[in-house]
C-alpha cells in the first residue's frame, strides 16, 4: 500500500468521540478543538486573520446548535465539517472578490513570482488551484475530500456525514475523480 | 468471499479501510490486486495535490485562551434571535397554519400520471411524513445567497388575495361561521383565544434559470433544474384558518408588532421561554389547494429540494420513492436537533416533533383527519397536554 494515501487516523485530534455535555462543557470543548480547527482553517484560507475568523465562526454555530443528543453527537466531525463549509465559502467569495477586481484592473501584485522563489511560488499557485478546485465542486463531494485529506478516519467522516462507513470508499473514489475534472479544467484554463 | 472487490471496497483498502474479509479476499485474488494497482496510481496523482490538507503547519497564532475571550466578546456583542422567538415571528401565529404550511414546503400532490391527460394538477393533503433534514450543510444560504432566494421568491409571487388581520371570535361555533368549516374546539378546556385568518390565494411563475443561477451560487451547480419548469404557473389556495390559544401568548397581529410585544413583555419578565412557556397553540385548517400543470413533475422537483438540504442523489431518491406524493405535507426538521415519532392522536396516526433545549425546548403536533389539517405547537416539553387537547377534541 502507498503510505502516501494513508492518514493515520488514530491519533487525529478530530476523531469521533461522546460528549459528556456540549452546553455544560462549551468551554473546555471550545480549548480542546480550537487550535485543530484554527489549523485547518489555515491550510485552507491561507490568511491567519480569516482563519481565525472563521474559526471563530464555526464555534459559534456550534454554540448555536446545541443538539439535542449529546451522546451521538460526533463533535470533532461536526466542527471539521462546517469548518470546511465556512472555508470552501470563503474561497468561493474571494473567488469572486479576486474576478471582480481583476476584471476592474486591479492585480494582486503582492504574488508575482519575481518576489519570490520559484518552487515556492509554483507551490502556492498549484495550492491556489486545488483550493478554487474544491470550492467549485458539488460542496458535499468537496467536505467529503477535505474531511479525508486532513486525516478523518472512514468512521468518523461516516458520522459527519451520516452514512455508513462502508460507502465512504466509493464516495470519496467519486469525489477524487470529480476534484481531478475540476483541477483539470482548471490548470488548462491557466496554461491559455 | 468469492466476488471480486468493487473499486469502493479496493479504494477503501488503499486507506487501510477495508473489511478483514475483503482484505483477504484482496490478499489471495491476483485480479482484484491488478485493479487495485491500476487505482493506486490514478488516486495518487490525485492524492499528491490533496495532501497540503495534512500538512504540518505552524501552530495557531491565537492561542485557545486569548480566542476563548474574543469568542466571549464577540457573543455578547451578537444579538442572538432564539429560536422560539422566530417560532412567534412566523406566520403560525399571525397567519394561522396556512403559512406555516407554505414555509415548510407543503406540497400534497396527486398522482401525476392519473392527471396527465388534464390541464392542471390539483394537490390536497391527507397526511403528514417528516424529514429530517442536516442543515449543517445549508450553511451557505445565510448571507447574500438567502437573501437573494427572498428576493427571487417574492419576485416571483402575485397576491391576488392577501390574508387578512387575525378576527377575534367567541366560540368555536362563531369561528366556524367565520373560516367556513367546522371548527372543533377541546372539550373540557378553557381557550384564552379564538383567532380566525381569512385565507390567501397567490400564484407564481417559475423562472428557471433564476433560480439555477442561484444554485450555482449556493455552490450547488451540481443540480440541474429541468428545463421544462420555466414559466410553470403554480396556483396555491389557502383556505381560512383558525387558530386556539391557551394558556398565555403573544397577540396574533403583524411581524413587527408580535416582535415589539415580546421585546416589551420579555425585557420587564424574563426570557420569552419564561413568559410563554405556558403558550399551547391549536391551528386547523382544511387542505389548501395547488394547482400545477401536468407536466410539473413534483417527485422530481421535491428529489432536488431535498439534495439542496444535503442528502446525496441516492439517499433523496430512496426518500421520494418512500413517500406517497399524491397527498403529503412534508415537514422538514433539523436532524440531530429534534426528535419525532408517530403517535395515536384523535383516532388517527399523527407526528410529534420535540426539539429539546436548555432554555427554549419546543414541540409541535401535526395530523390529519376528514380533510382538515391541525397542528398543535407550544414551548417547553408539555407535550402531554397537547396530546390531551387532541384526544379531547369533539
Amino acid at each position: 500500500m502507498d503510505e502516501s494515501l494513508r492518514h493515520e487516523s488514530v491519533s487525529h485530534p478530530m476523531k469521533l468521540r461522546k460528549s459528556k455535555s456540549i452546553s455544560n462543557n462549551f468551554e473546555s470543548l471550545f480549548h480542546e478543538y480550537w487550535a485543530t480547527v484554527n489549523r485547518l482553517l489555515l491550510r485552507m484560507v491561507i490568511d491567519p486573520a480569516e482563519a481565525e475568523d472563521l474559526a471563530l465562526e464555526t464555534f459559534f454555530r456550534l454554540y448555536k446548535y446545541r443538539p439535542a443528543s449529546d451522546e451521538e453527537f460526533n463533535i470533532g466531525g461536526w466542527l471539521h465539517r462546517v469548518a470546511a463549509n465556512l472555508a470552501l465559502q470563503s474561497i468561493r467569495s474571494f473567488k469572486r472578490r479576486e474576478q471582480y477586481e481583476l476584471k476592474a484592473g486591479k492585480g494582486a501584485l503582492e504574488e508575482s513570482p519575481e518576489n519570490q522563489p520559484p518552487e515556492i511560488f509554483g507551490e502556492q499557485e498549484n495550492r491556489r488551484v486545488v483550493r478554487i478546485a474544491l470550492a467549485q465542486m458539488n460542496p458535499r463531494q468537496a467536505e467529503l475530500l477535505v474531511m479525508r485529506y486532513s486525516g478523518m478516519a472512514y468512521k468518523d467522516i461516516a458520522a459527519a456525514l451520516s452514512l455508513s462507513p462502508t460507502s465512504i470508499g466509493p464516495l470519496l473514489l467519486r469525489a477524487e475523480r470529480e476534484f481531478e475534472k475540476h483541477y483539470r479544467a482548471l490548470t488548462q484554463e491557466e496554461e491559455r | 468471499m468469492n466476488k471480486h472487490l468493487n473499486e469502493g471496497q479496493l479504494r477503501a483498502a488503499l486507506d487501510g479501510e477495508l473489511d478483514a474479509e475483503g482484505l483477504m479476499h484482496l490478499k489471495a485474488c491476483s485480479d482484484c490486486q491488478a485493479r487495485q494497482k491500476a487505482l493506486q496510481t490514478q488516486v495518487k496523482l490525485i492524492a499528491d495535490q490533496l495532501t497540503f490538507l495534512s500538512s504540518p503547519t505552524k501552530d495557531a497564532r491565537l492561542p485557545a485562551s486569548t480566542a476563548w475571550h474574543r469568542f466571549n466578546q464577540q457573543k455578547l456583542n451578537r444579538k442572538e434571535i432564539p429560536m422560539y422567538k422566530k417560532l412567534f415571528a412566523l406566520p403560525l401565529i399571525r397567519y394561522g397554519l396556512p403559512a406555516l404550511l407554505v414555509l415548510t414546503l407543503i406540497i400534497a400532490v396527486p398522482d401525476i400520471r392519473a392527471f396527465a391527460s388534464e390541464l392542471l394538477n390539483l394537490f390536497r393533503v391527507q397526511q403528514v411524513t417528516v424529514v429530517p433534514v442536516d442543515f449543517t450543510g445549508m450553511q451557505q444560504l445565510e448571507g447574500v445567497v438567502g437573501r437573494d432566494i427572498s428576493q427571487l421568491i417574492s419576485d416571483s409571487i402575485t397576491m391576488k388575495k392577501e390574508p387578512g388581520e387575525p378576527v377575534n371570535a367567541a366560540s368555536a361555533e362563531e369561528a366556524s361561521q367565520l373560516a367556513g368549516f367546522n371548527v372543533r374546539a377541546p372539550e373540557g378546556q378553557t381557550p384564552s383565544r379564538i383567532s380566525v385568518m381569512s385565507g390567501a390565494y397567490f400564484s407564481f411563475t417559475i423562472d428557471r434559470d433564476k433560480a439555477q443561477a442561484l444554485l450555482d451560487e449556493a455552490g450547488r451547480s451540481d443540480l440541474f433544474l429541468p428545463e421544462e419548469v420555466d414559466g410553470a404557473d403554480v396556483s396555491v389556495n389557502i383556505p381560512s384558518s383558525v387558530s386556539i390559544a391557551f394558556g398565555t401568548c403573544p397577540e396574533p397581529s403583524n411581524e413587527g408588532e408580535v416582535e415589539r410585544e415580546m421585546e416589551r413583555e420579555t425585557t420587564t419578565s424574563g426570557s420569552p421561554g419564561r413568559v410563554y412557556k405556558d403558550c399551547i397553540i391549536l391551528a386547523q385548517i382544511p387542505s389548501p389547494e395547488v394547482s400545477a400543470p401536468a407536466s410539473l413533475d413534483i417527485a422530481k422537483l421535491a428529489q432536488l429540494g431535498l439534495e439542496f438540504t444535503g442528502m446525496t442523489a441516492e439517499e433523496a431518491a430512496e426518500f421520494t420513492s418512500t413517500v406517497d406524493w399524491t397527498s403529503t405535507l412534508i415537514v422538514p426538521i433539523p436532524k440531530n436537533a429534534a426528535s419525532y415519532e408517530q403517535v395515536t392522536v384523535d383516532g388517527v396516526t399523527g407526528t410529534l416533533i420535540e426539539r429539546p433545549s436548555d432554555d427554549a425546548p419546543q414541540f409541535a403536533l401535526f395530523w390529519v383527519k376528514d380533510g382538515i389539517i391541525y397542528t398543535i405547537g407550544g414551548l417547553g416539553t408539555n407535550t402531554q397536554k397537547a396530546l390531551e387537547i387532541a384526544n379531547s377534541l369533539p
